[in-house]
């Protein structure tokens, strides 16, 4: 799958402030979009494209920090970005450890800024890669039958074929072709990585 | 004599004619009695002599009538007349102008003079000293001195006082009067014993006197004199017409007609006095007038003396009043000057306060917005920093010249907008006298928005106001204060609230523009709606509990009306009302 470019989202609802973020990025090169509000911001994500956002923490309707609630909700890999006009120390510590990378305060740092969003870039495709990632596991082992979701959870439990068809009143040769057609369905090429990817989170 | 003797004497002897003569009448039966009144001056037995022989020739042309003399005093006259005792009379042209005011008295025919050439200069008075006094010559040397005359009431007398009063003397004040009364001859007297220096005479009487032997030629003479005119006598004062034969009101017009005839006839053969056509006796009332005696006295001095004594005791009562509504003006007066300039001074007070009050409202609006504000300022600022790094970045690279030029160009906007927060923070916080002036409500409310919409971040903010609406007279930054502090109320009710919302509104109301202010808040308490427009009551933390009180108080010295509305549920609307410019004309 080719990968997307980044994209930096400004959802601030003073024009000025959102207009002078957009005219800093641009001249980096980055794609931006401008928003006016949470909801509008959420109608115009795409998740699927590594993306930071620089999020106003005070805005009509929906807050800032709502916000946040709502794409960790989601599980979006989107880096977010706090700017503030108030120096708000609880809001920006609850935001950082909800995720945030950080909290600035206007007027920022443009260094600090565009160092933040390169950050935050990375950090999304990181994690939008790790989605990915998870996700096709997923749909593989969820081609899986029951007998052989039995098997892997054995297997993934250290147990050998023997022991594993002692367990499970059934021939060692049913063992391993159970073994045989699982490790084909997820894709694994040996054992240890088949045992890698189920011990992780969302995995089996 | 005194006054009472003067009055008594005539009328007795006028009772003993009439006792004398009734039976008489009754005896003979026939002859109609026509009484004369004949004013004797000179006392009665010398009145019935001078009249001796005019009264025989009267009766003797009218011998149907019994013709009857009733000689007497002024005041006795007067008083025969009023008793309808007399259908004639004869007396002095001022006594007659006296009678013909009060009794409708006409006179049928004027006396001539001696001569009988004119009748309507034949009466004047005459001022006379002892020859001895040489260096008594003019009216104006009897200042101080002794003066006698008949009684004030005399006509002689009030033809002498004239002339006093032409030459600047009051005979009253710069002369010493000296009234004999009746008979004329007491005035003679009082200078010939010289108990008087100078006396008050009818004019011919010295002439008589001399002529009759009762005085001698050199004894006396006569001073300030005036022209006499076709009269044979010395005088000192102007000519009056002679003594008027008087009929009075009940006098039957054909007795009235008969006497004329008889008098007009009359020839001066054995001392009859001889008659004319009534003279016109306008001098004797300009006299009269303008001594403001007689008829012209009656609400004058005398008039007005003789009233107050008789009422005294009312008088007395009425000055008492009158004294007592005097001070009691005084003191209303007074106390009203007093508790107005209390008021005033309450009024100063209640002003300076007022502005006073006012002043802290902006200023604790001015806390409660000022982080707000800060947020406020800092939005352009952070903006024009920002444009400012990507110009800076642009630069560097080179790459994007036309960016540049758009960069520097937001940062300018981004400039003026931060100068203009700073302005109109500036003026809305100084401290100014209300200064209202015509102007258009909706532009108030609009400027009101764009100062406060801004600081209302989480808040929905929606307007409806307007393009045309009437105009209103108002001080603008007042308004505008009242509204923002509306807006922030309603902004603080809706804070935290997803679907918070604030309403502005401005229509055209009956005679008046209607602004609301709507928030969709928790509303009221019985307890707040209460008191909410009381000072320093406050449902906030860190509020002054001014806003409202100093709202209304805005609101109302604009002639307009501030109330709360909770009648929705779900609603709270905050309205107030400006009366329209046109109205104020109209009224």
């Amino acid at each position: 799958m080719p990968e997307m470019p980044p994209i930096i989202y400004i959802v601030d609802d003073d024009p000025a402030v959102r207009d002078s973020v957009a005219f800093l990025v641009a001249s980096l090169g980055y794609a931006y979009a401008t928003c006016i509000s949470a909801a509008d911001f959420l109608e115009r994500l795409d998740d699927e494209r590594p993306a930071c956002v620089v999020l106003d923490v005070r805005l009509p309707g929906m807050s800032g920090l709502e916000l946040q609630a709502e794409l960790i909700r989601r599980g979006s890999p989107v880096g977010i970005i706090f700017v503030s006009g108030h120096g708000d120390i609880p809001k920006a510590v609850r935001a950082i450890r909800l995720g945030a990378l950080d909290f600035l305060e206007k007027p920022f740092d443009d260094q600090l800024l565009l160092d933040r969003i390169g950050e935050a870039l990375k950090v999304s495709a990181a994690a939008l890669a790790d989605r990915r990632r998870k996700s096709d596991l997923e749909r593989r082992l969820g081609c899986l039958t029951d007998r052989e979701r039995e098997v892997l959870a054995l297997v993934v439990a250290g147990k050998t074929s023997k022991a594993i068809a002692n367990d499970l009143d059934i021939s060692v040769k049913t063992v391993e072709n159970h073994r045989h057609n699982l490790m084909t369905k997820a894709g694994a090429t040996s054992v240890a990585q088949l045992i890698a990817w189920a011990s992780e989170p969302g995995g089996a | 004599m005194n006054r009472f003797d003067r009055l008594l004497r005539p009328l007795l002897l006028s009772l003993s004619l009439l006792a004398a003569t009734a039976p008489a009448m009754r005896a003979e039966d026939a002859p109609k009695t026509v009484r004369i009144g004949v004013l004797a001056y000179r006392g009665a037995e010398e009145a019935e002599v001078s009249w001796e022989a005019t009264f025989a020739q009267l009766q003797k042309v009218m011998p149907e009538y019994r013709i009857e003399m009733v000689p007497g005093s002024a005041p006795f006259l007067t008083a025969a007349v009023a008793a309808q005792r007399l259908d004639f009379l004869v007396t002095n042209p001022g006594h007659y102008l006296e009678l013909a005011v009060d009794y409708s008295a006409t006179a049928i025919a004027t006396e001539m003079d001696m001569d009988g050439t004119s009748s309507s200069e034949s009466v004047a008075a005459a001022v006379i000293v002892r020859s001895g006094l040489s260096d008594v010559q003019q009216l104006n040397d009897l200042r101080g001195q002794r003066v006698a005359a008949v009684a004030s009431e005399a006509f002689g007398f009030r033809a002498a006082w004239a002339e006093f009063l032409d030459r600047g003397i009051d005979p009253f004040k710069d002369t010493k009067l000296l009234f004999v009364g009746f008979p004329v001859e007491g005035v003679v007297e009082a200078v010939r014993s010289g108990r008087a220096d100078a006396g008050i005479i009818r004019s011919c009487l010295l002439e008589k006197l001399i002529a009759e032997d009762d005085a001698k030629p050199e004894e006396f003479r006569v001073i300030a004199r005036k022209p006499s005119g076709t009269l044979r006598c010395q005088v000192s004062t102007r000519l009056y017409p002679g003594w008027p034969f008087v009929k009075v009101a009940q006098t039957p017009p054909a007795l009235a007609a008969r006497m004329k005839q008889a008098l007009l006839a009359m020839q001066p053969n054995t001392g009859e006095i001889v008659w004319a056509e009534p003279e016109d006796y306008q001098r004797v009332q300009d006299l009269y007038r303008m001594l403001k005696v007689g008829p012209y006295g009656r609400f004058t001095r005398l008039g007005l003396m003789d009233f107050a004594w008789e009422n005294r005791w009312w008088g007395a009562i009425v000055v008492m009043a009158l004294a007592w509504w005097s001070i009691h003006v005084a003191r209303v007066s007074h106390l009203l000057k007093k508790r107005t300039r209390e008021l005033q001074h309450a009024h100063e007070q209640a002003r300076l306060k007022g502005e006073q009050m006012e002043h802290t409202m902006r200023l604790s609006l001015m806390g409660e917005m000022a982080s707000s504000l800060a947020h406020e300022i800092n939005q352009p600022l952070a903006a024009i920093l920002t444009y400012a790094r990507g110009c800076e970045r642009r630069i560097a690279a080179g790459t994007d010249p036309d960016g540049v030029r758009q960069g520097v160009e937001r940062i300018a906007a981004q400039a003026e907008r931060a100068g203009a927060i700073v302005q109109r923070m500036r003026e809305f916080v100084r401290k100014n006298p209300s200064r209202q002036m015509p102007v258009d409500p909706g532009e108030i409310v609009r400027d009101a928005l764009a100062l406060f919409e801004p600081t209302a971040r989480g808040v929905v903010v929606t307007s409806d106001v307007p393009d045309d609406l009437p105009m209103v007279r108002a001080d603008r930054l007042q308004i505008e204060e009242v509204l923002i502090n509306l807006l922030q109320n309603a902004a603080e009710a809706v804070a935290g609230r997803p679907d918070g919302r604030i309403v502005v509104t401005a229509g055209d109301g009956a005679h008046a523009v209607d602004i609301a202010v709507t928030d969709n808040g928790p509303g009221l308490s019985p307890e707040a709606k209460d008191r909410l427009f009381e000072a320093f009551y406050t449902t906030k933390r860190e509020g002054l509990g001014l806003g409202l009180s100093l709202s209304r108080t805005i609101v109302e010295a604009h002639g307009g009306r501030l109330d709360v509305d909770t009648d929705t549920p779900g609603r709270t609307t905050f309205r107030f009302r400006l009366p329209l410019l046109e109205e104020e004309t109209r009224a």
